[in-house]
């Protein structure tokens, strides 16, 4: 990821600024003569390994610029997309922020609390920055979610020292698993992350028993970044390519509660949305797009107008089935029974081999608490139950499941494709998965 | 100027309605239709009329007024037309009483005649024989005659009404089973009297949808759980979701139409939908006061009403509200097709026979009031 990765450092300072301050001097001698040594050995991949080193540096010292390296780069999308969106920031956005913040503090102090020996107690809280904003959805959506888990490995692969007498490749997976349990500990872990660690697992094991420690670490960063990059930022953008020419000037689109094919639809300026999600909605109004806000209650009363409706995933299940925000398999019922083109947004890193046949299995409850802050209340609060009472129970499914029936077509990275052939992903691109 | 009977204006409880009506302080159909009967009643033994013409034309004329004033509430409508058909009915009685006439027994003449456009089951006063000491001397003596009888024939349609919700209970434990999960919207007090008489008798679980933006199944779900019965709040939402669960979906209706389709809160609609997508038998509790002869044939929200859109997007979003059109329809048509049937305070009835009992109700020339 060279070109994101060079525009976080100035916010953050010249690395030698914050070397000292931050890290050990224990560890940056270390760097050093690592960088000293790979850079006698390999003179020729010196620029390549420049970008990779400086990628990955940032994403060591401080890791609230590697989570704010996703926001601009969201930022920028949505702002080439669509004009005048750019400090309308959506709430993954937001949310990446925060959570990037949270873990770079977190990581600042780690390594002078936990001195040279790099101990257990010193790894997992590392990522008890990464922990808190998942159980509370400080970080939120799939995407998100993932990003910053990835986020955090590389930042825990960069401070692992393979313990004498093992290799990195087979040592590294244990050093990691146990951080895998205690983001999983938090929340249950999505498809987006169980796929990115998959690849993350099979990147380590395959990496070079000969090479040096830091080469080896620095590899399998700039694996991360590279996944990061394919499988999700330019994914997003051939998504949304590709879903713009599904979208005719005048057409009345209806998203409900996702966020990023919005932005494409600046250039028709004609075409009117009838929009779920506030967030979604803030951008749109921003490109001047005319919107229509309702609630999903009223969605029969304007699902006449909609002539192609575009939803978002959490995950796309082998058999065409999509796992996504609860309520999404309402609009997709409706659509289907008013004959409107259901059309799913998914990178295909979302896939998950597994069919589910009903939205229990693997659901997960919104905590208990203020949902309606965000709402615009005129009934008064305290007629509202917030928390249980004898012989009540508040639960709030996270995701429901749209079965394959309801969708007409997922727009993938790899073609807009129907439901039913969404199996096939896997085998066309190599079980990258 | 003397006062005009027939205008209307000149009763001031027709005109405290009215106004009730326009600003919203009478909602929901019981209430209306309630409120609509009791000024009924003070216009009819407040006036003067000679003949029935006069007087069915009084009462039409105060229930013109009425339905103009709110015509969603569609029960004000349905009220007059149900006190207009009893008042026909009482004096048919009476001259069929006076003149004798054999009370027709089963007959497939009956049978044919059903079918067909009724007609008006009296026959204007001028042209049958008065058999009421009708002395166009006295004018009064038809009142006089006739009132007592009126009043009696008010006072069974407003028997039917506080009676309504105890008589559609009455059939709850039939249609409630143990263990059952049953999903609910909104707080409909039909709904909530029948799942309160079958939790007597069963032990169930209600599942309740918030219902925005009204968030009416909140106070439903505490009312509920306040009478034993455990209960799950959910947001609209999972309906979906947990539709694969529930085994029976119990509505509240705002208007029966003629074609077995209905008027109900937003977000049946889904549910309905929702429900027959996973064959879950979808059941109406409604009182017979909710009956109206009306269609919605062509539009989904055609006859909506729209409430107030500060509930979707308050002011504090200041920057969107300006540039965003923001909807919230009141009311959700639900075509007869979603619907397994409507229990009543008269027992339990198809979509599909809805229109009979329309027939049965009101008299065919007091659609158009």
């Amino acid at each position: 990821m060279p070109a994101p990765g060079l525009p976080v450092q100035p916010p953050n300072g010249p690395r030698t600024e914050t070397k000292p301050k931050q890290k050990e001097m224990t560890k940056a001698e270390r760097r050093e003569l690592q960088e000293r040594q790979r850079a006698a050995k390999q003179a020729a991949k010196a620029s390549g390994e420049a970008s990779g080193s400086s990628a990955k540096t940032a994403a060591k010292t401080a890791p609230q610029g590697s989570g704010s390296t996703s926001t601009p780069r969201r930022g920028t999308r949505q702002a080439e997309n669509a004009p005048r969106s750019a400090p309308a920031a959506p709430r993954a956005v937001v949310s990446a922020r925060t959570a990037g913040s949270v873990a770079g503090d977190s990581v600042a102090t780690a390594p002078t609390r936990g001195g040279g020996g790099g101990g257990g107690g010193l790894r997992i809280f590392s990522h008890f920055g990464l922990q808190k904003p998942f159980a509370q959805f400080k970080i939120t959506g799939a995407n998100a979610r993932c990003i910053a888990t990835l986020r955090a490995f590389q930042t825990v692969i960069q401070d692992y020292v393979t313990p004498p007498n093992n290799t990195l490749a087979r040592h590294l997976m244990t050093h990691i698993s146990p951080q895998i349990s205690h983001l999983v500990a938090a929340r249950p872990m999505s498809v987006t992350m169980g796929n990115a660690i998959r690849q993350l697992k099979l990147d380590i094991s395959g990496s070079d028993i000969d090479l040096p420690e830091q080469d080896a670490k620095n590899e399998l960063c700039l694996k991360i970044d590279n996944y990061i990059r394919d499988r999700i930022d330019a994914a997003g953008e051939v998504i949304v390519e590709k879903s713009v020419g599904k979208i005719k000037d005048g057409d009345v689109i209806l998203t409900y509660a996702s966020r990023r094919e919005g932005s494409s639809e600046s250039s028709f300026a004609k075409s009117q949305f009838l929009s779920a999600g506030k967030a979604t909605l803030r951008v749109l109004a921003e490109a001047g797009i005319p919107c229509t806000y309702v609630l999903l209650p009223s969605l029969g009363a304007i699902i006449t107008e909609v002539d192609t409706i575009f939803l978002g995933a959490h995950s796309i299940h082998a058999n065409g089935a999509v796992y996504s925000r609860a309520g999404t398999a309402l609009v997709a019922m409706l659509a289907k029974q008013h004959s409107v083109p259901v059309v799913v947004c998914c990178e295909t890193y979302k896939y998950s081999d597994g069919v589910q046949l009903d939205s229990f299995t693997k659901n997960e409850l919104a905590p208990l608490g203020e949902r309606f802050a965000n709402f615009p209340l005129t009934t008064p609060h305290d007629s509202l139950v917030l928390r249980n009472a004898p012989n009540l129970e508040v639960l709030n499914p996270l995701y429901d499941l749209t079965p394959p029936a309801n969708v007409t077509a997922v727009v993938t990275e790899v073609g807009i494709i129907p439901p039913d052939s969404i199996s096939a992903i896997p085998v066309a691109l190599g079980r990258l998965l | 100027m003397a006062p005009d009977p027939f205008n209307p204006a000149n009763h001031r409880s027709v005109e405290i309605l009215v106004s009730k009506l326009r600003r919203r302080q009478v909602v929901g159909s019981r209430e209306a239709a309630l409120e609509t009967l009791k000024v009924l009643r003070q216009v009819v033994s407040r006036s003067r009329f000679s003949n029935l013409d006069q007087l069915v034309g009084l009462i039409r004329c105060v229930g013109r007024r009425l339905v103009e004033a709110q015509p969603k509430e569609h029960t004000v409508g349905n009220t007059v037309r149900k006190l207009l058909h009893h008042i026909r009915e009482e004096y048919n009685n009476t001259a069929a009483g006076a003149s004798s006439s054999s009370k027709p027994g089963y007959s497939i003449e009956n049978f044919v005649l059903l079918g067909q456009f009724r007609k008006p089951s009296f026959v204007p006063t001028s042209e049958i024989p008065i058999p009421l000491e009708h002395d166009p001397d006295d004018p009064d003596s038809f009142a006089r005659v006739v009132k007592p009888l009126l009043m009696e024939a008010i006072q069974d349609v407003l028997d039917d009404l506080e009676t309504v919700y105890d008589n559609i209970s009455r059939g709850a434990k039939d249609h409630i089973h143990s263990d059952e999960i049953i999903l609910t919207l909104g707080h409909s007090k039909t709904v909530e009297a029948f799942l309160k008489s079958a939790a007597h008798y069963r032990n169930y679980t209600v599942i309740v949808a918030e219902t925005g933006p009204s968030y009416s199944g909140h106070s439903m779900a505490r009312e509920l759980s306040s009478a034993g019965i455990s209960t799950f709040l959910v947001p609209d939402s999972s309906i979906y979701a947990i539709m694969s669960r529930v085994n029976k979906v119990i509505l509240g209706a705002h208007a029966i139409l003629a074609n077995g389709g209905m008027f109900a809160i937003t977000g049946t609609l889904l549910a309905a939908t929702a429900a027959r997508v996973h064959s879950t038998p979808v059941v109406v509790c409604a009182g017979q006061f909710k009956l109206t002869p009306l269609w919605n044939l062509y539009h989904e929200f055609g006859a909506l009403d729209f409430s107030d859109p500060s509930n979707v997007l308050g002011f504090e979003e200041g920057s969107l509200v300006d540039k965003v059109d923001v909807m919230n329809p009141y009311y959700d048509y639900v075509g007869p097709e979603l619907i397994d049937v409507y229990i009543t305070n008269d027992g339990d009835h198809p979509p599909s026979s809805v229109y009979r009992l329309i027939k049965e109700t009101y008299d065919d020339d007091d659609h158009e009031l």
